[in-house]
């Protein structure tokens, strides 16, 4: 049964494991609208792994029936009752792709759930620190940490934490550091935490495939564009644009290591250009045309598990 | 009544003031002398041991036992940065940075890119 949908699933699998996400993180227009960009590679990466665990599956439980719902039920109760064998002869390949999609499926879910326990601990111990060792801002709403490196970061959670180093406060002047704040609270309202955490564990999951590590560093730089887009609307100076992309240069200048090589481009090289020359809007119908493609790529594999089957 | 994590922030100022290892007994006249109520000294035992749990204090084994903190407050404050300044992609999960690693050269070329722009913005 069911070979045609093996086979689209296989082939969906394929397109979304190499050139999709290629032809994604190269398009130019994610810069203008980060937000629509950012769903569309959680489309990417959820369907990609449901087309090519269900391509194994689809395969493996092909000799027990005519659709996956009703050959996994048929498979999962052949091993109580042993009355309902399989339709057809099970071969090694079944048993074959039966185990990847097992070892696949753990491995993806495994690995993600193992770095949400890993980050709430390393999160957690933070915290600790934190709380013994920064004290309130003058002028801003954050905490200060005592660090003469400038660094701006914030811990998410339900009581979530942003700090400046005392660095970073010297460093800018009131507009800025307000400017950085306002960044750093957009990353805490939209959860861009959660939105990085499955392209960190799957990048870690499958260091074979070179479109994890491209999909998890665009996805990295699209929240910290989006961030960027938020803050601008809730800065109040006459020249935010340019207020934002000065905190971006000026703790680049204070972090940077003395003697290390010169990197053209780069992702804050793209921020302050977008910030300082901002690219023109996309037409109206674009965002709509972007959220509709990720509703399809979810829908496409999704219908074809369950669908009965192809012949 | 101060609320536990304000006593432990007070609890580790007065450790890390301290030249040597302090009694509880003495912690809690320290803390009741700057408040306007005393603190019990089963208190003070509860945030000394969580404290302990949490790797910021240690005791000696002198009768009583004496408290001192484990690290000063500067090296924890660079234990942090180190993290938090830390490459690997995890602490990118972890911590939401405002700009990543720059570059030395890095720096340079955004600071041309800002100084190449006309300072009027549009929006």
């Amino acid at each position: 049964m069911l070979p045609l949908t093996a086979v689209c699933l296989g082939v969906l699998a394929a397109l979304l494991a190499w050139p999709v996400p290629a032809a994604l993180a190269r398009a130019r227009w994610t810069r203008q609208d980060p937000l629509a960009a950012l769903v569309c590679w959680q489309a990417v990466g959820l369907a990609g792994g449901l087309s090519i665990i269900g391509a194994l599956l689809v395969h493996g439980l092909s000799p027990w029936g005519h659709s996956l719902p009703v050959a996994w039920w048929r498979w999962v109760t052949h091993w109580f009752s042993g009355a309902q064998p399989a339709e057809q002869a099970v071969r090694g390949d079944h048993w074959v792709a039966q185990t990847l999609a097992a070892v696949l499926a753990l491995e993806l879910l495994g690995v993600l759930v193992l770095s949400l326990v890993r980050t709430a601990r390393t999160r957690a111990r933070h915290r600790e620190l934190l709380e013994l060792l920064v004290g309130p801002a003058t002028d801003v709403d954050a905490r200060v940490l005592d660090s003469p490196v400038p660094a701006a970061f914030c811990i998410p959670g339900a009581r979530p934490l942003l700090v400046l180093s005392s660095g970073m406060v010297e460093e800018l002047d009131a507009d800025q550091l307000a400017a950085v704040v306002a960044h750093e609270r957009a990353h805490l309202r939209e959860r861009h935490h959660l939105l990085l955490l499955p392209f960190v564990a799957w990048r870690a999951a499958l260091p074979v495939l070179p479109a994890a590590d491209r999909a998890h560093d665009a996805v990295r730089d699209l929240v910290e564009m989006r961030a960027d887009d938020v803050a601008l609307r809730a800065l109040t100076g006459p020249t935010p644009r340019r207020t934002l992309a000065q905190a971006i240069v000026a703790a680049a200048e204070g972090g940077a290591p003395h003697g290390a090589l010169a990197v053209n481009g780069g992702p804050l090289a793209q921020r302050v250009t977008r910030l300082l020359d901002p690219p023109a809007p996309l037409p109206r119908w674009a965002r709509p045309a972007a959220l509709t493609s990720a509703v399809a790529l979810l829908l496409v594999p999704t219908a074809l598990l369950l669908a009965p089957a192809v012949f | 009544m101060a609320s536990l994590g304000d006593l432990e922030r007070a609890v580790m100022e007065r450790l890390w003031a301290a030249e040597e290892p302090v009694a509880a007994t003495t912690l809690r006249d320290e803390l009741a002398g700057d408040g306007t109520r005393a603190i019990a000294l089963t208190t003070v035992h509860t945030v000394l041991t969580r404290l302990e749990s949490k790797g910021f204090v240690r005791h000696d084994d002198a009768r009583p036992r004496r408290f001192a903190a484990r690290a000063s407050r500067e090296e924890h404050a660079a234990e942090l940065m180190h993290e938090v300044l830390g490459q690997s992609a995890d602490r990118q999960a972890v911590l939401a940075r405002f700009i990543g690693s720059a570059t030395a050269g890095e720096a340079a070329m955004l600071r041309a890119l800002l100084a190449d722009s006309t300072p009027t913005d549009t929006d």
